[in-house]
């Protein structure tokens, strides 16, 4: 399925093929993302201190929801900033 | 009983006496209504905010985590935001489910049936596999030409 899906999109012209990412979450096998761990956390950040989405992080769609809970509980004890400006 | 985990952030403008004290005095809030700490954790202790809270830039990290009936986060939340030396808390409930073992039982499983599936499946791959490899060159060459 996922190499029907690579071949189907038509590449863009002169651009490099959009590599197939994977969660990195499901690579280190995590079944819990630690609101603790900022280190790993602020890798899923912009330098503004919004979340990725998906389509950048690469995350699987579990995966991204419990990150996504996890920087809004690290936002909340003041381990993660709301906004950086 | 339900297992927990509490952060909350005291000032750091309060001497080490009174710190102490407060972090005594949550402990025994949480034995008093039917919980059971099983670790306080200060490691972390002096760390800038990510933010300024009330004009403040850092704080004293304390990590707790008890076991308590589901009554108790409430009372514990309610006494933490009366308190004036605590800046922030978050109790969060630990899934049980997190620690135990039955999101890696169904692991095993499909890596046993992809080690069985190509000696099932070599004949027909052999054949399908060169006809993709076929099409992939033909894609990459076209746009190359096209330049």
């Amino acid at each position: 399925m996922s190499e029907d899906r690579g071949e189907r999109r038509p590449r863009p012209r002169g651009g490099r093929r959009p590599r197939r990412k994977v969660c990195s979450f499901c690579v280190d096998k995590i079944e819990y993302i630690d609101y603790k761990d900022i280190n790993r956390l602020r890798r899923f950040v912009n330098e503004r201190g919004k979340i990725l989405p998906r389509r950048m992080s690469g995350n699987c769609a579990k995966h991204q929801r419990q990150l996504s809970e996890a920087i809004k509980r690290a936002r909340a004890i003041a381990l993660m900033p709301y906004t950086v400006d | 009983m339900n297992r927990y985990e509490m952060i909350y952030i005291i000032d750091t403008g309060l001497e080490e006496t009174a710190r102490k004290e407060l972090i005594e005095k949550v402990s025994a809030l949480i034995a008093a209504n039917g919980g059971e700490i099983e670790k306080v954790d200060e490691t972390w202790g002096k760390r800038r905010l990510a933010y300024a809270i009330n004009y403040k830039t850092e704080g004293w990290y304390v990590l707790v985590n008890f076991k308590a009936p589901a009554e108790l986060p409430r009372e514990l939340e309610r006494n933490l935001q009366i308190n004036e030396n605590v800046l922030r808390y978050l109790v969060v409930k630990l899934e049980e489910k997190r620690s135990g073992v039955k999101p890696r039982a169904a692991r095993p499983a499909p890596v046993a049936e992809e080690a069985a599936a190509p000696a099932e499946e070599a004949a027909p791959a052999e054949e399908a596999a060169p006809v993709e490899e076929a099409a992939a060159p033909a894609e990459e060459a076209a746009p190359a030409e096209a330049e």
